[in-house]
């Protein structure tokens, strides 16, 4: 107990990094695929294959595998960019896939005769996206996206295989300097825990709160 | 001087083809109901005049003005654009047989959307109009419930509401009762009957004869996707002529074994 408390300003530096990462990769991850999303609402049969085959294709690789690519691709294609910028990059283009998916079935499971009635009205299609769509399909669709949100903080932690220094990594380190792995990745347990804990309780929330709406 | 003009229309999905020829118009201020049994056609009718189903033939004018389709040098006819079709469905108020409200919004919000977001008028301009409807179907005291918290029968006046907020120059009513409780068709249909006396222009179809023929100047019998027969309520209903209408009748008296 006392090596962990000992070694918990490190690991907390490690927490921050990890918080910074999964920060960017939440934020940006979700706004690509909400953009995504919406718009394979709005575009074409074309447009739509296009963003189907996206999603499909990342759905079918473990997120360690995309990174590994991420990390390997830009000094493949001659780019020097920092390690952080790569795995980050990888992450946020596998969590918008599955927003992307997300979205695109909420959009797809409100009723059609919402459309109709938006039609009849006068609406054109960003007009119903916007007030008809986009409304209705957010409810649908907060719980599985939080439910993402929390899968992608968790899996920040692949970053450390390729190197990148954050919590994992950290732990990793003070378990060879101090060999107490037990203890160490109880306490890092905790850490990730308390990270994510937050962020269910919101989800819990906002459920509650659309199941009275409806 | 027409206020609806259907000349023959024609419309398929793929192989199955559910209106063939459709000819009749409406005059301005005309009530008109449609009747015929299930998959005649009647509904897919409605949503061609108000441009939410494409059709492969004939053409649809709305106070003169043909709609959905233009046709180019070579006599080939081409969608028009979204645009000048949504500007079109302004003109033509639908009312739908499952409501369709918006769940996310008040009842208010609900009549003020179309006014608001399409016509882009002023919030303070278009409230009190919005609350005289509201208050036109009896149901201004539930002006900031959402729709969930509605009856079925409320929940259809106010879609009939939101449609008249775009103040259209026709309503279309698709099968509005058949989704209610027996005791709440009434409250919808005197709504319907109080539009059809200040001289609304109005395509009616249902199930409801005794209310056709309370309230209509015309009635249209459809069958197979095509008019059999069309007349004067009391000529039509007391003498049909076609024995697809004879049947249809007799059913409808409760004869459930004819056939």
């Amino acid at each position: 107990m006392n090596i962990l408390i000992s070694n918990l300003p490190y690991l907390l530096k490690g927490a921050m990094i990890t918080l910074a990462l999964a920060g960017v990769i939440v934020t940006v991850g979700n706004l690509l695929g909400l953009l995504l999303g919406a718009v394979s609402a709005l575009v074409g049969r074309l447009g739509q294959s296009l963003i189907t085959l996206y999603i499909f294709v990342l759905r079918g690789i473990p997120v360690l595998v995309i990174m590994l690519l991420g990390y390997y691709m830009f000094p493949a294609l001659g780019y020097r960019v920092p390690a952080y910028v790569a795995v980050a990059t990888a992450h946020i283009v596998y969590v918008s896939a599955f927003v992307a998916e997300i979205v695109r079935s909420a959009i797809n499971s409100v009723p059609t005769g919402q459309i109709a009635a938006a039609r009849s009205l006068g609406m054109r299609r960003f007009g119903i996206l916007r007030e008809v769509l986009l409304p209705q399909a957010t409810r649908i669709a907060i719980p599985p996206l939080l439910n993402n949100s929390l899968t992608a903080i968790k899996q920040t932690s692949y970053v450390s295989v390729v190197g990148v220094w954050e919590l994992t990594y950290a732990a990793r380190e003070v378990v060879e300097r101090t060999l107490a792995s037990f203890q160490i990745f109880l306490g890092v347990m905790a850490i990730y825990f308390l990270i994510c804990y937050p962020l269910s309780l919101f989800a819990r929330w906002c459920e509650r709160r659309t199941t009275v709406i409806q | 001087m027409a206020m609806i003009e259907v000349r023959g229309l024609r419309k398929s999905y793929a192989a199955l083809e559910v209106l063939k020829d459709i000819n009749f118009s409406v005059d301005k201020g005309e009530v008109v109901v449609v009747l015929g049994p299930s998959g005649s056609g009647k509904s897919t009718m409605l949503r061609c005049i108000n441009l939410l189903e494409e059709f492969q033939g004939g053409e649809i004018r709305i106070d003169g003005e043909a709609i959905g389709y233009r046709e180019d040098a070579h006599g080939v006819r081409h969608w028009c654009k979204e645009r000048d079709n949504a500007k079109l469905r302004e003109q033509v108020g639908m009312v739908f047989q499952s409501f369709n409200l918006f769940p996310h919004r008040t009842v208010l919000q609900n009549v003020m959307m179309g006014p608001l977001k399409v016509q882009r008028r002023a919030r303070a301009e278009i409230e009190p109009i919005a609350r005289e409807l509201l208050g036109k179907v009896g149901l201004l005291d539930k002006a900031d419930q959402y729709p969930a918290r509605l009856s079925g029968g409320q929940q259809q006046r106010v879609g009939i509401a939101r449609a008249l907020a775009m103040q259209p120059k026709v309503m279309l009513f698709d099968e509005v009762t058949s989704a209610l409780d027996p005791e709440l068709v009434g409250e919808v249909l005197r709504v319907i009957r109080r539009l059809a006396q200040e001289g609304m222009t109005m395509i009616i179809v249902t199930h409801e004869i005794h209310f056709a023929r309370d309230v209509a100047d015309r009635i249209i019998f459809m069958d197979g996707g095509l008019i059999v027969e069309q007349d004067a309520p009391a000529t039509l209903l007391s003498n049909p002529k076609s024995d697809r209408l004879k049947l249809f009748l007799r059913r409808y008296q409760g004869d459930y074994l004819a056939d």
